[in-house]
């Protein structure tokens, strides 16, 4: 089992020190590694060289944008409901660093262990929804105000599948090596909502992505969807919405917006990658490496697929999650339910 | 308390979630207030209006919705709850025996249960809840 930070510092205090400044460090850097991706991989695909100026190959363009965004002035429309409109900022940030915390990034060392480590992670990515929505009402902007219904809709219509597909995941930990894995001379009960232990019972056969690709591919598109990410952008389509639910904030506020979203694939991409790729397990480099790895591969696709399919319609959008996703998963569940019962024996 | 210690319970184990959430709203903070302290703070009629796209806003953005998206978070409400209830169930359901009596019968009750939510989809559907045109 990995040990907590608990376990390594026996004080409280300093553990959770060290953990906080780990999570702040890494969902910076990746932020700021994200965009400069995101920027050099559209760059890629549309034969341009994308930022070039600021450092070498442009990797300081973003921390440049960060200090611009600093010296940008907060403006604060009339009309606005001020509760809502200054608190969706911090609710939208404040469970993404949260549940960043919560992932299993190496085997021998994890920020916390928790026995229902994935509803909570659920349960923090639910939160967006709220923030998204404040956001949108708070401003008094009928972009903004269309921008956050549509984002509603769309989050809380892919939350089915997402979750369901995840279900399915969980279903197979418990029946990997009749449910219980041995590591040195323990044995270990495995629990499928324990992000630890999913990624453990992959370790000992094939990841999950073999046995569930169906769920995996769903999994992949509602994250996607849950993200806001192209081809399901339709809450900021620019097009039409201007910035939606953010039109309104300017300066460090709106940062605040673009560091949650970026966090927020990258825990999507992690979290695929705990559930379907074996989080950290893989031959020869040391865990970390893997798990890192994996989702940046997973960051890397979800680029691609932003710069290569044009957006969706808003029926089209609903359509697909409702009619489409949400049965398949339905009887995904099913099927591996049936498999694990009465197939395999 | 009935004479647990602190380290008895999952306190320890759950605070440092609720210690990174007020240390994560503070760096916010910290942010907002750095930049109202360095950027420029003019103020004006013009500047101050809600933005629609250079026209003067007409009316305020407190308007009336389309009933579909309240018909979609009612079938959410549904699904979730059903969710709410599988997560349990799929947790603990492989360590039933295989192929034993039991978990036959645990299976069909969840083929069940997850029946009643089927239902209620396809009644839905019927509706033409998912059909946005």
């Amino acid at each position: 089992m990995p040990r907590t930070l608990l376990d390594i510092f026996g004080n409280p205090f300093i553990a959770t020190g060290v953990g906080i400044g780990a999570v702040m460090t890494v969902l910076s850097i990746n932020v700021l590694f994200c965009i400069w991706f995101e920027r050099k991989v559209s760059a890629w695909i549309q034969r341009r060289l994308g930022p070039m100026e600021v450092g070498p190959q442009g990797t300081l363009q973003t921390v440049a944008d960060m200090v611009k965004l600093l010296g940008k002035q907060l403006l604060t429309p009339a009309g606005i409901d001020k509760p809502l409109y200054h608190l969706a900022p911090l609710i939208i940030f404040a469970p993404v660093v949260a549940s960043a915390s919560l992932l299993p990034f190496s085997k021998s060392v994890a920020l916390s262990d928790l026995n229902i480590g994935l509803i909570l992670v659920f349960m923090f990515g639910g939160f967006a929804v709220v923030g998204i929505f404040m956001a949108g009402w708070g401003s008094n902007n009928k972009y903004a105000l269309l921008g956050a219904m549509r984002s509603v809709a769309q989050n809380i219509s892919y939350e089915v599948p997402l979750l369901l597909s995840a279900l399915s995941v969980v279903l197979m930990v418990g029946a990997q090596g009749g449910g219980q894995i041995e590591i040195g001379d323990e044995v270990i009960q495995l629990n499928g909502l324990n992000l630890s232990h999913i990624t453990l019972a992959q370790t000992s056969g094939l990841w999950f992505i073999v046995f569930q690709p169906i769920a995996a591919v769903i999994f992949f598109i509602a994250i996607l969807a849950e993200t806001n990410r192209a081809p399901f952008d339709l809450p900021e389509a620019e097009s039409e919405l201007i910035a939606g639910f953010h039109t309104e904030y300017s300066g460090m506020r709106f940062g605040l917006f673009f560091f949650g979203e970026y966090s927020n694939m990258f825990i999507g991409a992690m979290l695929a990658t705990v559930l379907f790729l074996g989080g950290w397990d893989g031959p020869l480099l040391p865990g970390p490496v893997w798990f890192f790895f994996k989702s940046y591969l997973l960051i890397f696709v979800m680029m691609w697929v932003r710069w290569t399919f044009p957006r969706l319609r808003f029926d089209q959008l609903m359509a697909f999650c409702w009619a489409v996703l949400t049965p398949l998963a339905i009887v995904n569940i099913l099927v591996t339910a049936f498999a694990l019962k009465v197939v395999n024996g | 308390m009935n004479g647990l210690t602190l380290s008895e319970t999952d306190f320890l184990d759950y605070a440092p979630i609720g210690i990174i959430i007020l240390m994560a709203v503070t760096f916010a903070l910290a942010n907002v207030v750095l930049t109202l302290m360095l950027g420029p703070s003019r103020k004006g009629k013009t500047k101050g209006m809600t933005y629609e796209s250079g026209m003067k806003p007409i009316g305020t953005a407190r308007k009336r919705f389309n009933i579909r998206f309240y018909l979609i978070a009612m079938v959410f409400l549904v699904f979730d709850v059903e969710v709410i209830f599988l997560y349990p169930w799929a947790s603990t359901f492989p360590n039933i025996e295989p192929r034993s009596p039991e978990g036959l019968i645990w299976l069909g009750r969840i083929f069940f249960f997850m029946f009643t939510t089927v239902v209620a989809y396809i009644y839905g559907f019927r509706k033409g809840i998912f059909r946005f045109d």
